[in-house]
């Protein structure tokens, strides 16, 4: 995709939203009408105006035609995103600390890291700290092993 | 405590575990769920709480939840939700336990919840700045008559805003109410002369009043409180407005009633020892020991009172 | 005052001291662990304790986290504090430059000077200056958030576009909008979601944005070792800038000044102290290209906010900001209520605190200044070793917070919408100033209204309200001139 393409779709995405939260406002009640109302279409009309002109330089403006380029290495870049979206979902239910063993490991692979000692050495060191930092000295409530019965 | 209930997790986890036996209460540490942040008032009363009951009670042990947000809202389902195997129980504060469910936004109604009983308490009250020329409620109800009050609540659908709403019906007037984030702002309104009035609780004011940087004008308790013993109630003053917050223990619904029981007992037998009371005072915290029929029957009426507030004026 | 300080230094208070301090560098060091989560967590824990022991252990935290943030900030871009996002802009391209070191070094004597300066000024003048601070009402507050965002035009101009960067302020701004509406309690664009009533925290969004996306980007780039020589380059000690000491002392009265006020004061105060100290700088074209006085001022900004946040917290019992609450809770947890009892009835416990928390900004400099060199290397670490580690920590930082897995989708979400953002030229800085200052800015505002009975003269009525329109226009209207007359050319 080229840059200007995005950039114009996501500006012209802003004017959409802005004209939304304009009208949103309508339905604000009481009080709020005459307070919160005033200060949501301020903004409204304020990225609405600015995208409009940001809009009109980038379609009047000769632009060289870039392609957006999120990451030089799309496989590590998604590889790293899917593993952080496996992660969140595997918190609530296997709690931080095994989720953690498994995660820092395959993505220092992943990224192309092949020292296993290293790695090894990485991983209880941060689930030491971890443990000690806030299960010990904060007490936070980690989700742990419920799903055992046990804790 | 948390690193045996960890190593007991382990063991179960290894298939080693004989250690839990069925019949046998408490197995494993009982949390309690506080729907506030840590450090604040509610989390103060749970720990005055598990401090003794751990140290009087052989086996027990408590790990404090926090589930801060939403006006406790989020914490409230948390418990509502909770497995009633008698190892999670909780905090709730009023009115906000009732109001979420006046304003049709919980998932739970008072019948998910077993009360277990009520801890503490803390007056509503109406205060002013120091230099104001209002000194009682009959000067608040000719001021508002006067001219248009800036009036300081600490947000829309708490105890401030429907004793607010309720000294409005009363006394016929309306008030140009100021809707604050937390009693903090609040308190700044009022020392700093940006507000007309505030009505707030009376242990986030009673230093100032006592120092001299606000003024007190009124409480709104039924009778007067041996904290604050010379200031009269609003209802002396003729205008019959009550509000206080409370905060109490509930647990979800359908525990064994062995269990529930034990957990019942224990809470009222701590409440009435002189240790409880002493820490309590230390600590800023004003008891009002309630058992839980009581308690229940108090959140019922709060919230047959809280629904006809909103029936007028909903949020 | 002398036994004050005798109790200060006896060997367990210091111990105590340096304890609190060191973890609290940590905590602020680390994205998502914050300073009022510590205190918060750790109040409970303190009421066991002494309570003039306790009380130092979470000065200690304080004093050390708000410096704490500026480390990863400069190593790896990474702020572990909002208030330490001004520092990141100048510290990371020093880190780039192989001048990390001295960056660190730069940030942490910045520290150490805002807060020893504050912590005296909260020791000699706190009861004066809360009564003045009480004149500060909503609508002055409105003005703050307004002198705080125009920190946005000043990371524009110049190097990137000024629109893009005030277009990503305001979306900064209408993300902020989402949850309740304080005015009538209703709820705005939740769709649903009960997660979404306290509306979307910062916090989440700070890792999301920074250190998730330097850990995206790291993963994926081609070759991304720091040229080691440049590193080795550092051994040689480069000396401490001259002509910074004007830029230090700078913040630090801001961010003491700022402190005092209510609000949450540390990211203002840092971002309004950068701004300053580059409207007077003479070398303005090297800001946003690792210029060491942008981090002199947003540290002793940031840092001068602790003292100043505990002056009406301790005298008037409102806490300046969320980390001055969770510290009153530890007073208040031991019968300590704020007010001029902590100055006489409790003055043996209220003053040591005081005191000892010159001891904490000491501690933290001998720990900065004795490891920066060393921390400077963290940067050498490699990236498949730093990427995985970095991520754990940023999803269990989102996680912590609310104990919630909804803020860590949150944070993988703020992470790629920001970086195509970013690869487009939105400056993310402005944005996340627009989502942290965008709540203050229609609190003052909506409450101003109220206050004002409807009128927004409010908003200029008051002589504070008029000095600080006129701040207001010397912060805006030189980088916006300066704009318009690069475009004619």
């Amino acid at each position: 995709m080229a840059k200007k393409h995005v950039d114009r779709a996501v500006l012209a995405l802003l004017i959409v939203m802005a004209v939304l939260l304009f009208n949103s406002t309508a339905g604000y009640t009481g009080i709020a009408l005459k307070t919160s109302a005033k200060y949501v279409q301020f903004l409204a009309v304020s990225i609405g105006v600015l995208s409009v002109i940001q809009l009109g330089f980038n379609i009047f403006k000769e632009q060289p035609s870039v392609k957006l380029k999120l990451t030089d290495n799309m496989g590590r870049f998604v590889g790293l995103l899917i593993c952080l979206v496996l992660f969140a979902a595997a918190f609530e239910t296997l709690g931080f600390f095994i989720p953690a063993a498994i995660f820092i490991p395959v993505v220092a692979v992943l990224l192309g890291y092949r020292r296993p000692v290293v790695i090894g050495l990485t991983t209880v060191g941060v689930l030491i700290f971890v443990y000690l930092v806030f299960i010990q000295l904060l007490s936070v409530n980690l989700p742990g092993l419920e799903f055992l019965g046990g804790v | 405590m948390f690193k045996k209930s960890l190593l007991a997790g382990i063991v179960l986890s290894l298939g080693l575990s004989t250690a839990v036996q069925a019949g046998e209460y408490p197995s494993k540490a009982i949390t309690i769920v506080v729907p506030s942040k840590a450090g604040g008032s509610t989390d103060r009363t749970a720990r005055l709480f598990t401090e003794l009951a751990e140290k009087n009670y052989e086996g027990f042990e408590f790990v404090i939840k926090h589930i801060p947000g939403s006006g406790g809202q989020k914490g409230f389902e948390a418990i509502a939700r909770a497995k009633a195997d008698g190892y999670t129980i909780g905090l709730n504060f009023t009115p906000q336990l009732v109001a979420h469910i006046v304003s049709k936004r919980a998932k739970y109604t008072l019948d998910s919840f077993h009360v277990m009983g009520n801890v503490a308490q803390d007056p509503g009250i109406v205060a002013v700045p120091k230099d104001s020329k209002i000194m009682n409620m009959v000067d608040l109800a000719a001021a508002a008559k006067a001219g248009s009050l800036t009036v300081a609540v600490n947000g829309i659908g708490s105890d401030d805003f429907l004793a607010a709403k309720s000294f409005e019906a009363a006394a016929g007037v309306e008030f140009n109410l100021l809707p604050t984030k937390g009693s903090t702002e609040q308190k700044a309104g009022v020392l700093g002369g940006h507000v007309d009035a505030a009505f707030m609780n009376l242990s986030q004011m009673i230093k100032q009043h006592k120092a001299g940087d606000a003024r007190i004008i009124s409480l709104l308790t039924e009778e007067r409180d041996s904290h604050l013993p010379e200031m009269a109630t609003s209802k002396e003053q003729g205008f019959d407005v009550q509000m206080r917050a409370t905060r109490g223990f509930v647990a979800p619904a359908g525990i064994d009633a062995a269990i529930q029981g034990q957990l019942d007992d224990m809470l009222t037998a701590i409440m009435a020892s002189d240790e409880f009371k002493a820490n309590a005072a230390k600590g800023n915290i004003f008891l009002l020991p309630q058992s839980g029929a009581d308690y229940l029957a108090y959140l019922k009426g709060l919230q047959a009172d809280t629904q006809a507030v909103y029936d007028k004026a909903p949020w | 005052m002398f036994e004050y300080i005798q109790i200060v230094f006896s060997f367990e208070a210091l111990l105590t001291i340096a304890i609190g301090t060191v973890a609290g560098v940590a905590i602020g060091g680390m994205p998502g662990l914050t300073a009022t989560m510590a205190v918060g967590l750790l109040v409970p824990f303190t009421y066991t304790m002494d309570p003039t022991m306790g009380l130092m252990l979470l000065g200690g935290i304080y004093c050390g986290a708000m410096y704490g943030g500026s480390i990863p900030a400069i190593l790896l871009n990474t702020p572990g504090t909002p208030a330490a996002v001004a520092t990141a802009i100048e510290g990371y391209p020093m880190s780039k430059q192989g001048r990390g070191a001295l960056a660190l070094k730069v940030s942490v004597t910045a520290s150490f000077v805002g807060g020893t300066f504050s912590v005296m000024i909260l020791l000699l003048f706190a009861p004066f200056l809360a009564r003045q601070a009480l004149a500060f009402g909503p609508a002055e507050t409105f003005l703050l958030a307004l002198m705080g965002l125009a920190g946005i035009v000043s990371i524009a101009d110049e190097n990137s576009s000024l629109i893009k960067a005030l277009i990503a302020g305001l979306i900064g701004m209408i993300i902020a909008v989402i949850g309740t509406d304080d005015m009538s309690g209703s709820l705005r664009y939740t769709m649903g979601m009960i997660e979404l009533i306290d509306g979307i925290d910062f916090m989440p969004a700070l890792i999301g944005l920074f250190s998730m996306i330097q850990m995206l980007e790291l993963a994926g780039a081609h070759s991304h070792a720091i040229d080691t020589s440049l590193i080795d380059k550092q051994n040689k000690r480069e000396p401490m800038p001259k002509g910074i000491s004007k830029h230090i002392a700078l913040g630090s009265g801001t961010g003491t000044l700022i402190g005092i006020l209510p609000g949450e004061g540390a990211t203002i105060a840092a971002f309004i102290s950068y701004n300053f100290s580059k409207r007077i700088s003479k070398v303005r074209e090297l800001f946003g290209k690792g210029n060491p006085e942008g981090i002199a001022a947003a540290e002793a900004g940031n840092n001068g906010c602790v003292g100043g946040s505990l002056v009406p917290t301790l005298t008037l019992g409102i806490p300046g900001n969320s980390v001055a609450a969770a510290l009153m809770g530890a007073f208040i947890i031991h019968g300590m209520i704020p007010g001029p009892e902590l100055f006489n009835e409790y003055a043996d416990r209220t003053y040591p605190f005081i005191i000892s928390m010159f001891v904490a900004n000491g501690v933290f400099l001998i720990v900065g200044l004795t490891f920066a060199p060393y921390l400077a290397r963290i940067a050498l670490i490699p990236p498949a070793i730093m990427v995985p580690v970095v991520s754990a920590f940023a999803v269990l930082g989102s996680y912590a917070l609310n104990n919630a897995v909804f803020d860590v989708y949150m944070m993988i979400g703020f992470a790629l919408g920001g970086l195509v953002l970013k690869k487009l030229g939105f400056s993310l800085e402005a944005l996340i100033l627009g989502l942290i200052l965008g709540p203050i800015a229609e609190g003052g505002f909506t409450q101003g209204m109220i206050i004002g009975h409807g009128s927004p003269m409010i908003f200029f009525e008051s002589s504070i309200a008029k000095v600080m329109w006129v701040i207001i226009g010397v912060l805006l209207i030189p980088p916006l001139y300066s704009y318009l007359k690069s475009k004619r050319t």
